[in-house]
């Protein structure tokens, strides 16, 4: 399976795991300051991939510029939600859970959203899991060329690719 | 409702253990009581702070430095007005104001708009926080660089030894980052279900004080506000204890003012078991 393959899979059994709208993965640039969504799925998700925005706009950003999983159970109230984003893709969502991905360097290269969860979201459970998961894809990323850095990173990737599919096993 | 942000769990997960502190009887009272914060100027080392935000309610100046490779040092000091580039920096301030209202407020900006900086920024901005007569300096930032290492510690204690404290919110993230680990500064971190006055002092540093940073409704751009989660919240809230402790007591040294604060803490106990 290819690294982009590996990530679509990854946010298709996120948004399963979540019963969400959507779920999305977005990278940071080389040097930090913009954020390129990469794969998707769900509502919106042809519309996002590809769509870029500077690393200081969105709740997206905020993620990855604070390094702080966090969700936002009304966005429009939110000052950092970047509206016209959403509604470029059609559609615009009432509550977001987002979470980084970290490089080797402990530095956020990504960002994994999920965009209106069938599930409470405001649950202690809700955010430590999408935590987990972004680590996951963070190693997937990290080693997604096929030749990562060390033994360990290649077990660890492993094991992620493990919990991804049985994350996706468990959804609906 | 956010995650705990590293550096946090010192300050939860059962009871806190109780440290013994100096024995000051009615310590909140001497501390707090009646003091707004008047005279003691703070600098909020950030990135920028919008003077004209309903909860900032103004600034007394500020400098921005910016990157010059052409410039002495590689940066460039502009003195004056300057727009706060994400929020960051006008939250910290609002939270200051809101606790010290009277206190005077400086922004140092050192951060551009993705809330990066250079190494070099970061320390300029401390050297010119203390070289302008600082007494508090928020600092919700840091850096995981071990070449700054030495470079901070250098002006953490000119800060300490001059009189200008710094504080220090700890990284998001584990590791350790600087200058929140040296023990010149006072270091902070979130402590979740916490009021704005409220204080932990952590008995196992390096991390010494856990304040109010857990979905706190803070300013941000535009005149907006936010719920965030961070310690870079939190150390705004130290901050602002700080600025009314020195309105009352002017005159108290960075080492002196570290004992109040950790004799204001809430698990803080002055009689020995």
């Amino acid at each position: 399976m290819s690294d982009r393959a590996a990530l679509r899979t990854a946010v298709a059994a996120v948004r399963a795991l979540y019963d969400a709208a959507a779920c999305s993965l977005a990278l940071v640039d080389e040097d930090g300051s913009t954020l390129v969504y990469v794969v998707a799925d769900g509502v919106g998700a042809d519309e996002i991939v590809g769509v870029s925005l500077p690393v200081s706009r969105g709740i997206a950003g905020w993620t990855a510029m604070s390094g702080q999983p966090m969700v936002v159970s009304e966005v429009a109230a939110d000052a950092r939600f970047a509206r016209d984003v959403a509604e470029s893709t059609h559609y615009v969502p009432t509550t977001i859970l987002t979470a980084p991905l970290f490089d080797a360097d402990g530095e956020a290269s990504g960002v994994v959203s999920v965009l209106d969860p069938g599930v409470v979201a405001d649950r202690e459970w809700t955010l430590a899991v999408l935590g987990t998961l972004a680590a996951v894809m963070g190693l997937l990323v990290a080693t997604g060329d096929g030749t990562p850095g060390t033994e360990d990173q290649a077990r660890l990737a492993a094991l992620g690719r493990r919990v991804l599919d049985a994350v996706e096993d468990l959804g609906p | 409702m956010n995650v705990l942000p590293a550096w946090s769990a010192a300050f939860h997960g059962g009871q806190l253990a109780t440290v013994l502190s100096l024995p000051l009887p009615d310590v909140r009272d001497w501390a707090f009581a009646g003091s707004t914060g008047a005279g003691v100027k703070v600098a909020v080392v950030d990135s920028g702070v919008d003077g004209g935000h309903a909860r900032v309610g103004g600034i007394s100046g500020g400098v921005a430095l910016e990157v010059d490779t052409s410039a002495p040092g590689g940066f460039r000091v502009v003195p004056g007005p300057h727009e706060d580039l994400v929020g960051h920096g006008t939250a910290c301030a609002a939270i200051i104001r809101s606790l010290a209202p009277e206190a005077e407020i400086y922004s140092v900006r050192v951060l551009g708009a993705n809330l990066k900086g250079h190494g070099a920024l970061l320390h300029a901005g401390i050297a010119w926080a203390v070289d302008q007569g600082m007494s508090v300096v928020n600092l919700s930032l840091s850096s995981k660089s071990e070449k700054l290492f030495a470079p901070l510690h250098e002006v953490a204690d000119e800060a300490y030894f001059g009189g200008t404290l710094l504080v220090s919110a700890a990284n998001n993230q584990p590791g350790p980052t600087y200058p929140s680990q040296y023990s010149s500064v006072v270091s902070v971190a979130a402590r979740r279900g916490s009021g704005p006055m409220s204080l932990a002092y952590n008995p196992r540093p390096p991390v010494e004080f856990g304040a109010h940073g857990i979905d706190v409704d803070v300013a941000w751009s535009g005149g907006g506000s936010i719920v965030a989660t961070g310690n870079s919240f939190a150390a705004p809230h130290v901050t602002g204890m700080a600025a009314l402790v020195l309105g009352k007591h002017p005159t108290l040294t960075p080492f002196q003012l570290k004992s109040v604060l950790q004799a204001v803490s809430d698990n803080a106990d002055p009689s020995p078991t």
